[in-house]
Parts: C-alpha cells; sequence; structure tokens
C-alpha cells in the first residue's frame, strides 16, 4: 500500500473581496501503515487539510500523492479513502447492514461476498447484534463503530478522520481509541486524523502534526512534541496543565549564559546561549516541573488560591508576581490560601523567542 | 384578591373566568368553521343520497330510509362521465410526476450548488403567483394552440405543473438544507456519483417532502377549473370540473340530486388523500424559513 505525500498545500479562500488562507503551504508525508494525527486550535485548518487530502475541498496550490498517483485533480469518488465525519453521517434510512454495505453495492460486490464482508468486520466490532438496527436506534459510541465498519469493509487506500470523536464523552471516547486502533491495524494503511482534543493526539498517533494558522508548528512523534516543543505555541497547546510562560532576558556572566526571570536568576549550564546574551526571551515550564515550597523565602512567593483534586495528582494554582500560575502538586496537597515559595527546575526551562515563538533552548 | 391568588390575566380578570371566556370563543370560531367548511360538505352528501324527485320538490335535511337511495350514483356510469373522472386521474398523476421530478432536481440544484444570481432565481419563481390563472389562460392558449398542444392532456399537465412548481421549489429547496452534507459526502467517499448520492442517499430523505408537494399539486390539479377550462376546450375530451359545468349549462336531464353525486365522487379522493397522509404533510411543512 502506498504512503500520503502533501507537497506544498495551500488552500485560500476569497470571500467578498477578502483573501483568507486556511491552509499555508503544508508539507507531510504520512508513510504506509503509519497514524498521524493533525491537531490544533479551531479554525487552524486542520479540517481544510483533511478535506483536500479527502478530494472534497480542491487546493488552490500545491500537489497530493497517494503512492505513485497524483491525486490532485482527482474526485473524492476515484481516491478509495475512507472517511469518519464528525457528524458521523450515516444514512438515516437504511439499517446497519445496508450501511456498511453501500460502498461495496457501488462497487459492484456480489450479494453473498457483501453480507460475508459485513458480517467480518462486524465481528471485529463487535456489533454483530446491531446489523438489523437503523441508525437512529443506536448510541452515540455504536453509531461510530458501524462507521468504522462501513470503512473497514471497502478496504481503502488511506483512512481519514475528521474529529469522529468530539461529539461523545469522554468515557465512551477512551472505549473507542483502541477500536479506531485496532480497525486502522487491521487495514494497515496511512491514517490521517485530525483532531482538537491533544489527549487523543497523544495517545493514538505515531506522530503529531501540530498546526496554527494554516501552518505546520512540529511534526514529530507524541513524547518528543511534548518534551522537546519546535515553538511556544506547541509547548502551550500540548499538556495538560498548559506550560506557564514568562518574560525572561538572558545575560552574560563569566562567559556562560544565565536566565533572569524578573529578579530571580537562573544558570542555565546550556550551550549555544551567548549569541542570545541581552535579549528578550520568552520563558516556558510545564507545571509538572515547578515545585512547592513551605517556606515562602525559597523560590517566587506566592500566595494559594485554590486546588482541583484529580485524584492522580492535584492542580493548584497560586498568585504570583508574574499574575496566576498553576502547579501539578501531591495528590494529598491541601494549599489552605497559605503562602508558599515556587520553585523552578531549572534543566526543565524551555526557552522561546520572544517574537517569532521560535525555540532557543 | 389575597395575596396567595395569582394576579388576573391580560383582561384583569381571574384566570377561571379567562379561561371560560376563551373556551367560549374557542367553541364560537370552530362552530363558524364548521358551518362555513362542513355545512356544504354536509348538504351535498345528504342530497347525493337523497331520491332526486323528492330533492326536486321539497327540502330535506337527512336522506331518512323511506327516501335514501344509491341511484343517484348510475350517473357516474356514463360514458362522458366516465371520460371526464379519467382525464381527471391522468392530468392529476401526470402533474404529480412533474412537478415531484422536476422540484427534487431544481431543489438540489439550489441547496448544493453555487452559481450567480441564486437567490434572485428562486425569488423570480414566485412572481408567477402574482397572476391569476385567467391572466396566464389566455396567452397559454394561444400558444399551444399555435405548438398543438390545444386540446391535449400534456398541454393542461404542462399548464399545472407550472402553477404549483414555485411552491414545490421552494419547499425542496429548504428542506434538501436540512440534510447535512456530510450524508452525501459519504456517499461520495463509498464511491457513488453525484447522481448516484442524489439518489440514494438525498431522494429516500425528502419523502416528507415529495408527499407534501404531490398533495399540494394533485389538489391543484384535481381542482382545477380555470385551465381545464381553457386548455381543453372540447367537451368530449375535457376534465371533470368543467365537463360538469357543461353538462349542467346543455340543459340535458340533469337534476341537483345526480350532480351532488359526481360532486360528492369527486371530492372524496382528495379528502381521503389529505386524511391519510396528513402526518407526511405536517411533516413537509414544518420546514424552518419556509
Amino acid at each position: 500500500m502506498p504512503d500520503i505525500e502533501i507537497r506544498n498545500l495551500t488552500k485560500v479562500y476569497e470571500e467578498s473581496g477578502n483573501r483568507i488562507v486556511a491552509v499555508d503551504d503544508v508539507d507531510l508525508t504520512i508513510e504506509d501503515g503509519e497514524f498521524v494525527t493533525l491537531v490544533g486550535p479551531s479554525g487552524c485548518g486542520k479540517t481544510t487539510t483533511l478535506r483536500c487530502v479527502a478530494g472534497l475541498n480542491k487546493p488552490t496550490s500545491g500537489t497530493i500523492k497517494f503512492g505513485d498517483r497524483d491525486v490532485t485533480d482527482k474526485p473524492v469518488q476515484e481516491r478509495n479513502i475512507a472517511l469518519l465525519f464528525q457528524d458521523i453521517a450515516l444514512y438515516p434510512h437504511m439499517s446497519v447492514q445496508e450501511n456498511m454495505a453501500y460502498g461495496l453495492k457501488i462497487t459492484g460486490f456480489s450479494r453473498e461476498e457483501r453480507i460475508a464482508r459485513v458480517e467480518e468486520a462486524a465481528e471485529l466490532l463487535q456489533i454483530t447484534d446491531q446489523l438489523e438496527k437503523m441508525p437512529a436506534d443506536l448510541s452515540g459510541g455504536q453509531q461510530q463503530r458501524v462507521a468504522l465498519g462501513r470503512s473497514l469493509v471497502r478496504d481503502p487506500e488511506v483512512f481519514l478522520f475528521d474529529e469522529p470523536m468530539s461529539d461523545l464523552d469522554a468515557k465512551l471516547k477512551a472505549e473507542l481509541r483502541p477500536v479506531i486502533e485496532k480497525v486502522t491495524d487491521e487495514i494497515g494503511c496511512p491514517t490521517l486524523y485530525v483532531t482538537h482534543d491533544q489527549e487523543e493526539a497523544m495517545t493514538m498517533s505515531d506522530r503529531v502534526a501540530v498546526i496554527n494558522d494554516g501552518r505546520l508548528e512540529q511534526v514529530a512523534p507524541p513524547k518528543e512534541v511534548y518534551d522537546e516543543p519546535d515553538s511556544q505555541f506547541v509547548s502551550q497547546f500540548i499538556g495538560q496543565p498548559s506550560t506557564q510562560f514568562f518574560d525572561g532576558n538572558i545575560r552574560a556572566v563569566n562567559g556562560t549564559a544565565e536566565l533572569v526571570v524578573g529578579g530571580y536568576e537562573y544558570d542555565l549550564a546550556r550551550e549555544g546561549l551567548e549569541g542570545w546574551a541581552g535579549d528578550d526571551v520568552r520563558v516556558g515550564l510545564r507545571p509538572q516541573y515547578i515545585r512547592v515550597s513551605d517556606d515562602p523565602d525559597a523560590g517566587i512567593p506566592a500566595t494559594h488560591l485554590l486546588d482541583e483534586p484529580l485524584g492522580d495528582a492535584t492542580h493548584s494554582f497560586f498568585d504570583t508576581e508574574f499574575g496566576e500560575i498553576v502547579v501539578v502538586t501531591d495528590p494529598d496537597f491541601e494549599g489552605n490560601g497559605e503562602e508558599y515559595g515556587l520553585v523552578f527546575q531549572s534543566d526543565s526551562i524551555q526557552l522561546f523567542d520572544s517574537e517569532s515563538g521560535v525555540r532557543i533552548a | 384578591m389575597s395575596q396567595s391568588e395569582p394576579p388576573g390575566g391580560i383582561f384583569g380578570l381571574s384566570y377561571d373566568g379567562e379561561t371560560r371566556i376563551f373556551e367560549t370563543l374557542k367553541l364560537i370560531s370552530t362552530a363558524i368553521i364548521v358551518l362555513v367548511g362542513a355545512w356544504p360538505i354536509y348538504w351535498v352528501t345528504q342530497l347525493a343520497f337523497t331520491e332526486y324527485e323528492t330533492v326536486e320538490d321539497v327540502v330535506t335535511v337527512f336522506p331518512t330510509p323511506d327516501i335514501f337511495t344509491l341511484g343517484n350514483f348510475v350517473v357516474l356510469t356514463q360514458p362522458r362521465m366516465y371520460t371526464y373522472i379519467f382525464n381527471t386521474v391522468v392530468v392529476a398523476i401526470g402533474t404529480i410526476v412533474t412537478v415531484v421530478l422536476v422540484s427534487l432536481i431544481a431543489g438540489y440544484g439550489l441547496a448544493r450548488l453555487e452559481f450567480p444570481q441564486k437567490e434572485n432565481f428562486a425569488r423570480v419563481l414566485l412572481i408567477g403567483y402574482l397572476f391569476s390563472p385567467i391572466v396566464i389562460g389566455i396567452p397559454l392558449y394561444q400558444i399551444w394552440r399555435s405548438i398543438g398542444l390545444l386540446g391535449t392532456r400534456i398541454g393542461l399537465i404542462i399548464a399545472l405543473s407550472a402553477i404549483s412548481m414555485p411552491f414545490a421549489v421552494w419547499l425542496m429547496w429548504k428542506y434538501i438544507m436540512t440534510i447535512p452534507e456530510a450524508h452525501e459526502e459519504a456517499a461520495w467517499v463509498d464511491g457513488a456519483s453525484r447522481w448516484r448520492g442524489f439518489r440514494d442517499v438525498v431522494v429516500p430523505q425528502c419523502r416528507p417532502a415529495i408527499i407534501a408537494a404531490a398533495l399540494f399539486a394533485f389538489a391543484l390539479a384535481w381542482n382545477d377549473f380555470t385551465f381545464a377550462q381553457i386548455l381543453l376546450p372540447q367537451t368530449d375530451t375535457t376534465t371533470f370540473a368543467p365537463g360538469i359545468l357543461r353538462a349542467m349549462g346543455q340543459a340535458q336531464f340533469l337534476p341537483d340530486a345526480y350532480l351532488m353525486a359526481i360532486s360528492l365522487a369527486m371530492t372524496l379522493p382528495p379528502l381521503l388523500f389529505a386524511y391519510f397522509m396528513q402526518s407526511y404533510l405536517l411533516k413537509g411543512f414544518q420546514v424552518r424559513a419556509l
């Protein structure tokens, strides 16, 4: 099976004289059998990108290739793709069985073959007892399973997902995620999954592509996107609770670079910072790497505001001279509105260019 | 008035008093509607089942057993009546089929395709309603005569379809807009062509709108008098409505009771049709923004 190759994809909408660049020069290759998630906030162009790959939207420029086949100008019917929609889009007037068999019917499979394939897929998805029902009689999770089945029976060349789980509740999402992975493994084709939910992106993907304002910010395995973000946007978007940001300055002291945030100095002992001496930078630190000390004089003085106990950890909010700071604390932590000191774990500090947001160190 | 009692309604009366007045007014208005709407139907019905000699001589209000008869309905077996009824049925069915087919395709185009002046195009359709049938009928007579459609059922079907079309197209347009585009896109992804997706996914979901449009077209075609009178000028091959009027005018043996029997027979189909389809009709008309 082929890979997906997206080259210089750009999509511009002209609306009453306004030029809106939805997708801006996106390059992305998805290997055969690879699961890539396109993640970003709403309106960032991720769905437009997917619809261009599907053939439902026509790109303004750029090419899309499935293996050696250039499909840029091919209509959706000729691309042999599978697509899961946000609103599921089962045919409401057909039974589950007919829904799943519709694609096969159009391709011209015999009745026996259709039934056999549908039953095989239904078994894998555990919906064998639902085949006679109408879509309206199914729950949201079951409907999405049927939609998966509709794609599975056709054995597509490329599998696309357009926020398929955004209308489901958290528990159903967690239940459906392994099912989606099972199905994409079974088909073994390249998969492009679009979502605004970073948890989905992190849990299911081989690689995560973070997109913002129509531009790809970073494409990397989930762990790398989390640990080594390329930009301030990626650092802020991936991870829960999100990265805390401060304004800082780099100062050269005795030949090494030192970071100054407010009145506090951090010796970063990192290479390559010498050139930045005297410059303003944006400082990012994940809430997991901030320690709360009972001594208000240790680190940044902070007044405790409130706790959000989650069971396995607590998110604690503090009021400081830099504004509100969130810290991930021990599950048993109770701040009771008292004074604390926040200590930054300096080797986990991320530095970004204060103008472009690009990662410095 | 004590504190616990709620204040009165908009007329400053107590709630009980207002409810009573409201109920009374409702009864009165119902009575008026029944009188105006149902009384003629009742009158037609009771006369149709009364012996025609009795109808000619005295005023009756109910076909009691001594004057009850089904004999009036033999008038329907006259060959000419047969032609009238046959023509009416053919024209009604032809109009329904034309209206449904054309409005489905036009409504789909308006709902799914972008073309310049789309909204204005739809509005212009409604201009057809500005003219009474007689205004359109006379030029149509001349046009139909010169292209040979005068006196044909096809000619009448075309004219009646044109009259039903604006409403039907608007209905379909707005109804198809309520069907998510993703349904069709799913069909395209499955490999269906645009036409196939329209046929397999859009049309089946339009059933309430199709039935509403069909009923509308049927009522118009079945009850049409003006166009049939103008476009089917020959007495032998016309439809029921003008046919019966001409039969009356020709002063042959056609007592009132026979007329009532024919009228009743021709009123029943639309009545039954509307009654059994009313749930669909309501669903079809429920489309917002129509």
